[in-house]
């Protein structure tokens, strides 16, 4: 029996192309001009962050010294991202990258800001799921940072949804570790439907990065999709556990 | 072509942790059974692995049920045979 549940990774790497080249260079397509107004658009994002509506940031000191590694934050409001880069740093901003539904991506008022503020890449989650593991995978196997909700959307509650297993099937097969992260109070600030955020205090927190080493063993004793589900619970836990402690 | 329908069975089983008796093999997995649809790439990937099948991706929708499941493992085998 051993054998029949064994070594699954395979053909999940089959499906996400991990061992394909890529015929030319996946982070082209980010030399947006857009780009050139980013370090205008998070000065201003600062300000605004130390002044009006207040982004503290906790524990920037677990980020791992150098990319790749994933992002992994709860999502509960469309100030999350700006908020987590800003956290981040801007040394670290600039090898950050993130996966956008269609649904959001395709307004341009959006995409605008989107692409101000962020390496963008549209994907159609709706659809398909591996085109959008895949945009993830060129983008890792590259060297960069990519920040990923795990949820799949933003919550409406404030409340943490389930967790989708790509954070895992990512960070497994490319051995590349997770930071849980835990934004609180931007739900208040700016919830779903609201334009302009308002007053108030919202904080980052990073926790310490889930590695691989104690998973990827695991990928011959059990069905792949299982130790991809262990880390993505493991990053649940840990999201958790940052929101207990606050 | 008997042997597959139960090893599948058996596989399947194994994969979504749910006793074999309790699969309808008409129901569907993933609104039926609650399976998420990522375990159904799990079933076809433990398939390509035991039979060395190489199942197409497009086959990672249209695949819901238990007999089809069944279906493609004997249709893909008998294509590999040929």
């Amino acid at each position: 029996m051993m054998e029949e549940i064994s070594l699954t990774s395979d053909y999940w790497r089959k499906l996400l192309r991990l061992d394909e080249e890529d015929k030319e260079d996946p982070l082209k397509k980010f030399n947006y001009p857009h780009r050139f107004f980013r370090p205008l658009f998070y000065s201003i994002f600062g300000v605004a962050a130390r002044f009006y509506f207040k982004i503290r940031s906790h524990g920037t000191e677990n980020l791992p010294a150098a990319p790749p590694y994933i992002i992994a934050p709860n999502h509960a409001s469309s100030l999350d991202y700006p908020a987590v880069a800003w956290a981040m740093g801007e040394g670290r901003r600039k090898d950050f990258y993130v996966l956008a539904t269609k649904h959001f991506y395709d307004i341009p008022f959006t995409r605008f800001f989107m692409k101000v503020a962020a390496n963008v890449e549209r994907i159609d989650t709706v659809d398909d799921f591996f085109p959008a593991l895949r945009a993830a995978v060129r983008i890792l196997k590259r060297g960069k940072s990519l920040y990923i909700n795990p949820e799949g959307t933003r919550s409406t509650t404030g409340k943490l949804l389930p967790f989708r297993p790509g954070v895992g099937i990512l960070s497994v097969e490319l051995n590349v570790p997770v930071v849980p992260v835990y934004i609180k109070g931007t739900h208040e600030l700016l919830p779903p439907g609201s334009i302009f955020p308002k007053p108030g205090v919202a904080d980052v927190y990073f926790g310490k990065p889930v590695y691989m080493d104690d998973y990827r063993p695991k990928l011959k004793q059990e069905n792949a999709y299982y130790v991809y589900k262990e880390v993505t619970d493991e990053v649940r836990l840990r999201i958790d556990e940052l929101a207990r402690l606050q | 072509m008997a042997d597959i329908e139960k090893e599948v069975r058996s596989l399947v089983s194994k994969i979504i942790k749910i006793p074999e008796d309790k699969i309808d093999p008409a129901a569907n997995l993933f609104y039926d059974l609650g399976v998420d649809s990522l375990l159904g790439v799990e079933i076809l990937a433990a398939l390509d692995k035991k039979y060395g099948l190489n199942v197409p991706e497009d086959k990672l929708r249209s695949i819901s049920t238990l007999n089809g499941i069944i279906a493609l493992t004997k249709g893909l085998l008998e294509g590999k045979r040929k």
